[in-house]
């Protein structure tokens, strides 16, 4: 459900991560008098609004709807469009910024010298809500959307089974981070500040969710939860492997990654035979008991 | 005359939504709760800060109970500026934010960014400070320790500004924009001095709109205010002046529309203190 409202989220071809935006008339009236702070923005992130996920109802990547009071639109220009138009500089900005990361950092400095590189005053980097985490945010949907685009073009990912398909998607994700790996630390403490968790977690969610759909797994119960879970306890260990790993071309990242995805099947069969033992001792156990109340109650 | 004023009193109260340009023709010609000609509001508004330019900070010290540093400092810090930046703080008569801002940038300098950062820091830093009262201006003058290069002090009406088109990376104005006789060209004028990407940072006394406080805000601003200027500054009529003006600025969300209106884009308000100020802010695409 994730891939549906990723591909709607993406093909408006800007990314847009508002996580912050109090949408003002959706609180109720009287709890402006415990709140001595309160935000409003007639920036708009999308041409139309997205219905929002059934499951997670709390998704700041989908964005907020037109608000009712925006500006009257002046006769030559629909303030939708001009919103647009501060998505797509920002976007250039942050995409632009993405090339002095190596040397600079995920930085303000690094936003600074994107902003003159695509031709906007700095001051513009001043106008995004949790600036470096703008940036590491903006990287995180690039290589999801680089993802998504790779599954959707390589068929042969369809002829492996599970575990490989598995393997070799966290391979690709993680190849992409490979140029950042130097200041990709930094990246990772951005993504733990606490202001920053809930943005993180959901695109981490996400892209354990794309991996999985196209592992091929159709599972809708108590599964789909275990599943996700162990996955991206196998994607975070690699990622955080992949800092400290000096060998040419990450090779034992990869064999690391191998024997945790192999770990993680063989976990899943050892706790279904664990099951299957539990039931049998419990129906043992049980007959025993019966036998034994029978005899005692026949006295 | 008198019915004239009358009507168009009447016709603001029962159709105060009507159209905007009634609304801010009313700003034009409004001094606090008097109607007076447009042609007359700037000398006027001129009067009253000639009045009280000497006691200007400790007027406003005593009348915010200090808050006013705080949210000068939360201007400075949302405008997030750099070092080699052009900025401009109009009817910044006495300083207060253009200090801060330079503070702020020097601060990040002595940081000690990487070696790259350099040919950044190599663009100087500028900041312009504007007013229209000479008075205001002198009294910031005098404030500035050093003869800084960083500070220039600009005599302007920020209805016409004289900087180029695109110069400037950021515009300020605190406390100020209710006090010009026409809000509109103010708006149009900072969207044209500001470079591609330039934000836009206002703040401003405005609307309170929680129930009780706004009671106690009332109060305290037509009973105490005025009472004080008369006491410390020797000046009734200029406070009287000061606490009617706030009442007749547009509402946070009108002014919002305003400077949307003006071209600038991702337009943003913050209360602070529940409303008593507001910090508004935009960005020239």
């Amino acid at each position: 459900m994730y891939r549906t409202a990723a591909k709607r989220l993406f093909s408006a071809a800007t990314h847009s991560y508002h996580g912050n935006l109090h949408r003002l008339r959706l609180r109720p009236p009287h709890s402006q008098i415990f709140i001595p702070y309160r935000s409003f923005s007639t920036s708009e992130d999308q041409p139309f609004p997205i219905p929002q996920s059934p499951v997670h109802p709390e998704t700041p990547l989908v964005p907020d709807s037109a608000p009712s009071s925006s500006p009257s639109p002046s006769p030559d220009e629909d303030p939708r469009t001009r919103g647009d138009k501060y998505q797509d500089e920002k976007s250039r900005v942050l995409h632009a910024s993405l090339t002095h990361v190596i040397k600079l950092g995920w930085t303000e400095a690094a936003l600074i010298s994107g902003a003159k590189d695509v031709g906007l005053s700095p001051s513009i980097v001043g106008s995004l809500p949790r600036k470096e985490a703008a940036l590491v945010e903006f990287f995180m949907d690039d290589c999801l959307q680089k993802l998504i685009d790779r599954i959707d073009s390589d068929e042969s990912l369809k002829t492996l089974t599970p575990s490989e398909c598995i393997s070799k998607l966290i391979r690709i994700r993680l190849e992409m981070q490979a140029p950042y790996i130097s200041t990709w630390p930094q990246a990772l403490s951005i993504q733990a500040q606490p202001v920053n968790v809930p943005t993180s977690f959901k695109q981490r969610a996400m892209l354990v969710d794309e991996i999985w759909h196209a592992a091929g797994d159709n599972a809708s119960d108590i599964d789909w939860y275990a599943k996700r879970t162990v996955l991206a306890g196998i994607y975070s260990t690699t990622e955080i492997y992949m800092l400290t790993d000096t060998s040419p071309d990450f090779r034992d990242t990869w064999a690391f990654l191998d024997a945790r995805v192999k770990d993680a099947f063989d976990l899943k069969k050892t706790i279904q035979e664990a099951q299957h033992l539990a039931e049998a001792v419990s129906a043992g156990l049980g007959n025993t008991f019966q036998g034994f109340m029978g005899k005692v109650l026949r006295r | 005359m008198a019915l004239r004023t009358v009507t168009r009193k009447l016709g603001n109260k029962f159709f105060p939504l009507l159209s905007s340009t009634s609304h801010l023709h009313s700003h034009a010609t409004s001094f606090g709760f008097k109607e007076v000609k447009e042609e007359e509001k700037a000398a006027m508004v001129g009067n009253v800060f000639s009045n009280v330019a000497s006691n200007y900070d400790l007027m406003n010290d005593l009348m915010s109970a200090g808050l006013h540093r705080l949210w000068k400092d939360r201007l400075v810090s949302k405008l997030n500026p750099f070092p080699g930046m052009k900025h401009l703080d109009v009817a910044g008569g006495t300083g207060d934010v253009a200090f801060r801002i330079l503070e702020r940038i020097n601060r990040v300098k002595q940081r000690g960014i990487q070696r790259d950062f350099e040919d950044i820091l190599e663009a100087e830093t500028k900041i312009y400070v504007c007013d229209i009262n000479p008075n205001m201006l002198n009294v910031g003058k005098q404030r500035a320790l050093q003869k800084d290069g960083s500070l220039v002090w600009v005599e302007g009406n920020a209805e016409s500004l004289g900087f180029q088109n695109d110069s400037m990376d950021g515009y300020t104005i605190a406390f100020g924009i209710r006090n010009v006789t026409h809000i509109e060209k103010v708006l149009s004028e900072a969207h044209r001095v500001l470079k591609r990407g330039g934000r836009f940072l206002c703040l401003e006394l405005s609307h309170v709109g929680i129930p009780v406080f706004k009671e106690l805000y009332d109060l305290y601003s037509f009973s105490v205010i005025p009472s004080m200027g008369e006491m410390v500054a020797g000046d009734r009529e200029s406070y009287q002046y000061l606490v009617e003006s706030i009442r007749r600025f547009p509402t946070q969300e009108k002014f919002a529309s305003m400077i949307a209106d003006a071209g600038f884009q991702k337009v943003e308000y913050e209360n602070l203190v529940g409303g008593v100020v507001a910090v508004h802010s935009g960005v020239k695409i």
